[in-house]
């Protein structure tokens, strides 16, 4: 795939290099000059020393044969006029914003980023579930926050326990992905017992959470 | 109006206080606390510190019940995003942002964001002030067109409108009549109406027309 990339920190420079040992073809948009001539040294790519949010240097790009776009620069407003300067202007189908302030990310889903990525949010939730003594993590959201993919442990009182997963009563569009059993992965089926301490991967619209963590562990304290 | 104007440096400073003088109800929101030091002394509007994209201090202005909304930062980027959150999200119902760059603000106009671009307005009116004194291209978006003032003299005086009117290159628009004691008189003009000596005309021109024009009036038209 051709990838553009715009902006070459820390994530911008490690995102390429991944990239590239995928066997991408990416092109590199820095305003630093100085950050350029560094990536330069490190990576063999062609690197574009400009602001990306200006519609020239998105040309430079060659931005007409990209099939993807990541805005991942340190700004929010510059990432979303990125992603949406792609979008909207060079007709790019996919784009990929870095949001650096977890209160910009609705604004992102609002005004077309494709993929708002939060990294904030995403190692708060990492964190989250290392130290949590709760029942029920959000691992993740996609789809515009639509869907998401959650870890509920069951415990002894959950009122799936000792039951088989087809007398579960589920809530529609909400499917157990996978069953964790101590070191063991056990793939869900009809006849699969829940036993207590399992941990179950779940994805689930995020309007059915409520009702899919009711069902798994009961009444929510 | 209940307005909310995001950066208060000297153009929001100067649109706040000029709304506030009016008697509109405004709120300025900005970063920096030390901005708010460029209101006047009449200014009795409110001031919020924050970024003026986020939500909450978006909310915290008022922006739900207001009816119109400017981004006039330094910056296109926070501009665009601003105003495009109070306009579809906030759903607020006159939005205007301010972007520096042209092709940004080129690009947004034709996405639909109400955008004035400074460097564009600047530049064709320092361009009119030294080439053509009576020209205001800046009037007119496409930067192209202007609308320009003309004198009649012995060169076209007593000629009709049609004889004047230089299809896809110059339209008179407007006539003012010679001024006397009595004040003047503004004709929107027919093509059979005639001009006169001393008769001041106002017309559209395509800008690459203007020496033209300036010819069939006569050459003294500064």
């Amino acid at each position: 795939m051709y990838i553009i990339v715009a902006g070459a920190g820390k994530v911008g420079h490690f995102l390429a290099q991944r990239l590239l040992e995928d066997k991408h073809t990416v092109v590199v948009i820095e305003k630093n000059r100085d950050v350029c001539q560094k990536l330069s040294q490190t990576l063999n790519l062609v690197i574009v020393n400009g602001d990306a949010c200006e519609p020239r240097f998105l040309e430079e790009a060659h931005i007409e044969r990209a099939d993807v776009l990541a805005a991942v620069t340190g700004e929010d407003e510059d990432n979303l006029v990125i992603c949406q300067l792609a979008k909207e202007k060079f007709g790019i189908r996919r784009t990929v914003g870095r949001v650096n302030d977890p209160a910009n990310e609705h604004t992102f889903n609002e005004l077309g980023v494709d993929v708002p990525i939060d990294a904030t949010k995403i190692i708060a939730k990492i964190i989250e579930e290392e130290v949590s003594f709760t029942d029920f993590v959000n691992l993740m959201s996609f789809k515009r926050g639509k869907l998401a993919i959650v870890r509920v442990d069951l415990n002894d009182d959950s009122p799936a326990v000792h039951k088989n997963l087809n007398e579960l009563v589920l809530p529609p569009d909400s499917v157990l992905v996978s069953i964790i059993r101590k070191d063991e992965v056990v793939v869900p089926k009809g006849n699969t017992t829940l036993e207590p301490g399992d941990d179950i991967i779940a994805l689930t619209l995020v309007e059915n959470e409520q009702q899919l963590l009711r069902a798994l562990i009961g009444d929510l304290r | 109006m209940y307005v909310v104007i995001v950066g208060c440096g000297r153009v929001g400073a100067q649109v706040a206080t000029l709304l506030s003088d009016e008697g509109h109800n405004v709120v300025v929101v900005d970063k920096n606390p030390d901005a708010f030091k460029r209101l006047g002394s009449s200014f009795n509007g409110l001031t919020i510190v924050g970024n003026g994209f986020e939500l909450d201090v978006l909310k915290q202005s008022g922006i739900e019940r207001a009816d119109a909304f400017c981004s006039l930062t330094n910056g296109d980027n926070t501009n665009i995003m601003a105003s495009q959150v109070a306009k579809k999200i906030f759903k607020v119902k006159r939005v205007i942002a301010r972007v520096y760059d042209s092709a940004r603000a080129h690009i947004y106009e034709t996405l639909g964001l109400e955008v004035i671009s400074g460097t564009v307005l600047f530049a064709a009116m320092i361009r009119d002030k030294l080439l053509d004194k009576r020209l205001s291209s800046f009037l007119i978006e496409t930067g192209d067109l202007g609308i320009i003032e003309l004198d009649v003299d012995e060169k076209t005086a007593g000629k009709s409108v049609s004889d004047i009117t230089l299809p896809n290159e110059f339209l008179v628009c407007t006539i003012v009549k010679r001024c006397d004691q009595h004040g003047r008189d503004i004709i929107m003009p027919l093509p059979d109406t005639h001009v006169e000596k001393g008769d001041r005309v106002y017309g559209i021109v395509r800008v690459g027309s203007i020496d033209k024009v300036k010819k069939m009036f006569g050459a003294d038209q500064a």
